[in-house]
């Protein structure tokens, strides 16, 4: 991008992501992607402003790169990925000249130490507990059953694992039985664990600036780690206000000034609203995207002005719909996962195609034949985008997908 | 015409399929410009889909703004209408790859709503639009008739429905009529220079009889030359006025008087010469009057004195060659024929044994296999072979690269059959029989057949069969030495041309490009010496002995760079008006050029003899960038005019120098 406002701030982006990529060129302001190496033939070529970093484990390299673009006169730092939170963090406490911001974003990273967090801000969590090995895990499984009166023999409850940094859905498992606790590896402890919330799961998105949520996204999900869309249907918009208040909470309990935050909930059968997890970081699953598809502004440009401190009262408040209200239909997506064990082709199922909601899909043909066993949720061939005007209609559509065969 | 179907509207279209085009549409348009190419896949699948459904050409034309604006072509070869060739279309159809196909579709639907005036762009006006549609028509009749092609047989069907309607919607805006004087003009462009290869114009010429037939244009207002054209293929005598076929024409001939064969030869002859095409019943002709009337052969050839004479001293010759060549499929060599007697070049002692060499030369199995493939089981390869043999001597010049990337060896053979017929004859024998041709290259000899890995290349597309013998030994041998001056400083054509072409290509050799950089250097001392060596006024009055090897840069006709071309310089001499002219040979078969600045390329009415093309030799020197010459035959360089040099300078710093200099 040759035109900018100097008048804006000048954003480094950590992590490769096109979308955000493509949304920086299109925006005002002057920006630079901070990525691993093997981007920098892409970046070269597409004339990309481009710095080459490798985000290993943070380190006292960190310093060195947090003065390497304060020289070059980088106003902010901006996390696309959660491996590249605390290396905001860290960056930002240099650039923003605020020691704290470091020490958040560890909190952030750590879903363990969220979670205390959380729970000292008056948030209400599920039973949790840290495991560092196998042995950890059952004995949590254990003892989460037994607290529900489960007598020997009966089908356990679940339990949750999540590895303590990976993002989302990476390194989420279900754990029901021993067999399952054999086959998490190694390298995803320490972890998480935390009691099965039966419930309606749901994430948000919130965009904030001066300590106040400038727009609050919904997103359903239909199955997690398959599908989601938004806005979210007019059952669950119902709790707006509650969602709101619940990521008040949030932002004081983690002394939250900017940026932009993307918790995942519970609303158990009583209606009690349960914490999740918060990530400091763009969702997982293409929600900006759906976003722009319903509600025409980019949401990474939107993040970008929460992070950057150039940023004015009256810019944002020029940028953001109304929430719900100036919504086009509904968008959502759902992640394709071949169902076969062996596929040759790619092959978009008559009923997906011919539905008058569905909008295009990226998905490509096979790579290899063989697929790899699903070990934990995430990492999808592709997603299938959809669009339309009734809530319901969409939510039964992405879940018919799952019954679907797209690789033959 | 009446049968055409009403114009197509998005009326019946799912809707579904526009909301999705639509969001596709949108969302290239919401792209970044670096990032265009991830959006475009996506785009043009959809278009595909609304395009193969009925109604959607006409749905893609009321988008197709929106969609060039979003960024459609951003990065593709149809980025820019300006540069896009009408002759390339219909390869692009050919190939039936579902991008191309699309993106070529809707390149199309753009140029229409630029001649509509519905879309203003900034590259060119509504009537370069115009005309280059009635252009893409002219050369893809077939889709307008419906005639089943090779194409459209190899296309689903849906895709064939979609291109016709697509070519339908076109029509009826540019007006069957105008479509119609524009192929017709066109063919005549083409003819104008006589080529080898005239299976497309055939085609052409077939479908426009077929349509004058039906009646769907008048006659009175469009179809200049038509007439000619047709009856010079289908009807040329009296006796085949009414287009009998082959058989019932043979079984004819026998019948006629003295003075009713006279006619036929004369009448066969003329149509002949008068276009460049020749009927499939002039190759009936001859090999009836070979075997009862030889005395009438050189009439139906339509020979002057020097033909004649030659047709006598070497009669026995001429008719094993017509015995062994001449079939209803390989008549066109008759042209060939003609015009090898005219050129005397069977007074070349040489060249007769190696005729009667070709007359019994046994193919190796992979060039009579390349010759099936490429001309049909029927006659058999030799003779297609020797047909070709026959044309390329007779017609240097008409040689043509087809649409390969191979200037560089037809420009060799046309050179060879022009100056250096014995040697030609002797690579087509080692190609033809040993399937190997070797030339030496600074003392090291190369083989092409050693070459074969590593170079080889999808078959030829219409060419002629002494180049589909030839070209892929010499596009080895050419790649070859390229490899060998690697590391040398400087244009490797300068130790490659003489190499590859023979002694006659002058070692002096000067190009104006800074290999490396690309910039330019010495423009005035390049003008000066070019002028020095072949401008008459400077050196000497001397005109060109051999046909030299040049690089010229093309331009497009809005002066742009577009690439480098091989071409081969043949004359340098006054035109009827005085002006002097560049004469050359431009393998590329296509010559009459709009080089931009008001430089175009003429190939006939200067002065061009057929096969030439000519600019006045400013404008050539302009476009120029390599030649050779012998510094030892120039004249003083110092005498060139400095305001011709001026001249030429800005001509070039105003085009394919722009960006060339430091």
């Amino acid at each position: 991008m040759t035109d900018y406002n100097p008048d804006k701030g000048y954003i480094a982006l950590l992590g490769w992501s096109l979308n955000a990529i493509d949304a920086m060129e299109k925006f005002d302001r002057r920006y630079l992607i901070v990525a691993p190496s093997w981007a920098k033939e892409y970046a070269e070529a597409h004339d990309i402003p481009f710095l080459a970093w490798d985000f290993e484990r943070l380190n006292e390299k960190s310093f060195e790169i947090a003065q390497t673009l304060k020289e070059m006169g980088i106003d902010v730092a901006v996390p696309l990925f959660e491996e590249t939170v605390e290396w905001a963090g860290a960056i930002n406490s240099v650039l923003l000249d605020n020691p704290r911001l470091l020490g958040q974003s560890m909190l952030l990273r750590d879903k363990s130490l969220m979670k205390r967090r959380a729970q000292l801000g008056g948030i209400r969590v599920g039973i949790f507990e840290e495991a560092h090995d196998r042995a950890d895990v059952v004995r949590f499984l254990k003892r989460v059953n037994q607290t529900l009166l489960k007598l020997d023999g009966d089908t356990n409850d679940p339990i949750h694992f999540k590895a303590f940094d990976l993002a989302g859905c990476m390194g989420h498992r279900v754990v029901r039985t021993a067999d399952d606790v054999d086959a998490i590896p190694d390298e995803d402890f320490p972890a998480l664990m935390e009691s099965h919330l039966d419930g309606w799961e749901f994430a948000a998105e919130a965009w904030i600036h001066n300590g106040k949520v400038r727009f609050l996204n919904i997103s359903e999900y239909v199955r997690l780690g398959y599908s989601v869309f938004v806005p979210a249907s007019p059952d669950l918009e119902k709790l707006r206000d509650k969602v709101q208040a619940e990521i008040e909470k949030l932002i004081k309990a983690f002394d939250i000034k900017f940026g932009f935050i993307h918790p995942e909930y519970f609303i158990a059968p009583d209606d009690v609203m349960y914490f999740g997890e918060v990530a400091y970081r763009p969702p997982g699953f293409k929600v900006f995207e759906l976003l722009e598809r319903v509600y025409g502004f980019n949401a990474y440009q939107g993040m970008v002005m929460m992070f950057d401190p150039k940023t004015t009262e009256e810019e944002i408040e020029a940028f953001f719909p109304t929430p719900v209200e100036d919504a086009d239909g509904y968008a959502g997506c759902f992640g394709v996962y071949p169902r076969n064990r062996v596929v040759s082709k790619l092959s978009i199922p008559e009923e997906t195609e011919n539905h008058p909601y569905f909008e295009w899909h990226e998905l490509s043909e096979p790579m290899e034949q063989k697929v790899a066993k699903r070990s934990a949720f995430g990492n999808h061939w592709g997603l299938v985008y959809f669009h339309g005007e009734d809530a319901e209609t969409l939510r039964d559509l992405l879940k018919e997908q799952e019954e679907l065969d797209f690789y033959v | 015409m009446s049968q055409a179907s009403p114009s197509p509207s998005s009326a019946g279209l799912d809707a579904s399929l526009l909301k999705r085009l639509d969001s596709a549409i949108r969302r290239l348009d919401n792209t970044s410009d670096k990032l265009k190419l991830r959006q475009q896949q996506p785009l043009l699948q959809q278009v595909e889909r609304v395009l193969l459904s009925p109604g959607g050409v006409g749905a893609c034309l009321e988008r197709i703004v929106a969609m060039d604006k979003a960024g459609v072509f951003a990065g593709t070869d149809w980025d820019h209408p300006a540069h896009l060739k009408a002759g390339l279309v219909r390869r692009t159809l050919e190939s039936a790859d579902g991008s191309a196909l699309v993106l070529e579709a809707l390149s199309e639907l753009r140029f229409l709503a630029i001649a509509r005036g519905q879309y203003e762009h900034a590259e060119i006006a509504a009537d370069h639009a115009r005309h280059f549609l009635s252009q893409v028509l002219g050369l893809n009749l077939e889709w307008l008739f419906g005639t089943e092609t090779e194409v459209s047989r190899r296309l689903s069907g849906d895709w064939a429905a979609a291109l016709k309607s697509l070519f339908e919607t076109i029509a009826e805006d540019i007006g069957y009529g105008h479509i119609f004087d524009a192929v017709i003009s066109e063919i005549w462009r083409i003819l104008a220079q006589r080529p080898i290869q005239t299976d497309r114009i055939k085609a052409m010429v077939a479908e426009l009889s077929v349509w004058s037939k039906a009646g769907s244009i008048e006659p009175s207002s469009s179809g200049w030359g038509a007439d000619r054209l047709t009856s010079a293929l289908f009807a040329p005598t009296n006796e085949c006025r009414e287009d009998p076929g082959a058989e019932a024409y043979a079984a004819k001939l026998p019948t006629l008087d003295d003075n009713a064969l006279t006619q036929e030869a004369a009448g066969m002859a003329r149509a002949m010469h008068d276009t460049g095409l020749v009927s499939a019943y002039h190759a009936v002709l001859l090999r009836y009057l070979m075997n009862d009337r030889p005395d009438l052969v050189a009439e139906c050839l339509g020979l002057t004195a020097t033909g004649r004479e030659n047709y006598m001293a070497y009669r026995s010759l001429i008719h094993a060659l017509m015995d062994k060549a001449i079939h209803v499929e390989t008549a066109q060599a008759i042209y060939g024929l003609a015009l090898l007697l005219e050129r005397g070049l069977l007074h070349l002692p040489p060249t007769v044994p190696a005729l009667w060499r070709q007359c019994t030369l046994k193919l190796a199995p992979a060039a009579r296999q390349r010759l099936v493939e490429t001309f049909g089981p029927a006659p058999e390869p030799e003779a297609h072979l020797l047909a070709g043999v026959i044309s390329v001597l007779g017609q240097p010049l008409g040689v043509g690269q087809g649409n390969n990337p191979t200037c560089q060896a037809a420009r060799a053979i046309a050179m060879w059959a022009y100056t250096d017929p014995d040697y030609l004859l002797q690579l087509v024998a080692w190609a033809a029989r040993d399937n190997e041709v070797h030339m030496p290259f600074e003392g090291t000899t190369i083989s092409s057949g050693a070459l074969w890995a590593g170079l080889a290349q999808g078959a030829l597309l219409d060419v002629d069969p002494v180049s589909a013998i030839l070209v892929p030994h010499l596009d080895r041998i050419y790649m070859e030495m390229g490899r060998m001056c690697a590391g040398r400083e400087g244009d490797p054509h300068r130790w490659i041309n003489p190499e590859m072409h023979g002694w006659w290509v002058a070692r002096g050799f000067d190009i104006v490009v800074d290999v490396p950089t690309g910039q330019l250097v010495d423009i005035d001392g390049f003008v000066r010496r070019f002028y020095a060596a072949f401008h008459p006024d400077y050196n000497g009055n001397q005109p060109v002995i051999h046909p030299s090897p040049a690089g010229i840069a093309v331009t497009d006709s809005a002066a742009r760079f577009v690439g480098w071309h091989a071409i081969a310089i043949i004359r340098v001499a006054r035109d009827p008006s005085g002006d002097v002219r560049v004469y050359f040979f431009n393998p590329n078969n296509d010559s009459g050029q709009d080089w931009g600045d008001g430089v175009i390329v003429s190939t006939a009415g200067n002065g061009e003899f057929y096969g030439e093309s000519s600019v006045p030799i400013a404008d050539f020197a302009s476009r120029l960038y390599i030649f050779h010459c012998d510094p030892m035959e120039q004249g003083p360089e110092d005498a060139v005019d400095g305001a011709d040099i001026d001249k030429v300078r800005n001509q070039i710093v105003s085009s394919w120098g722009r960006d060339r200099t430091g």
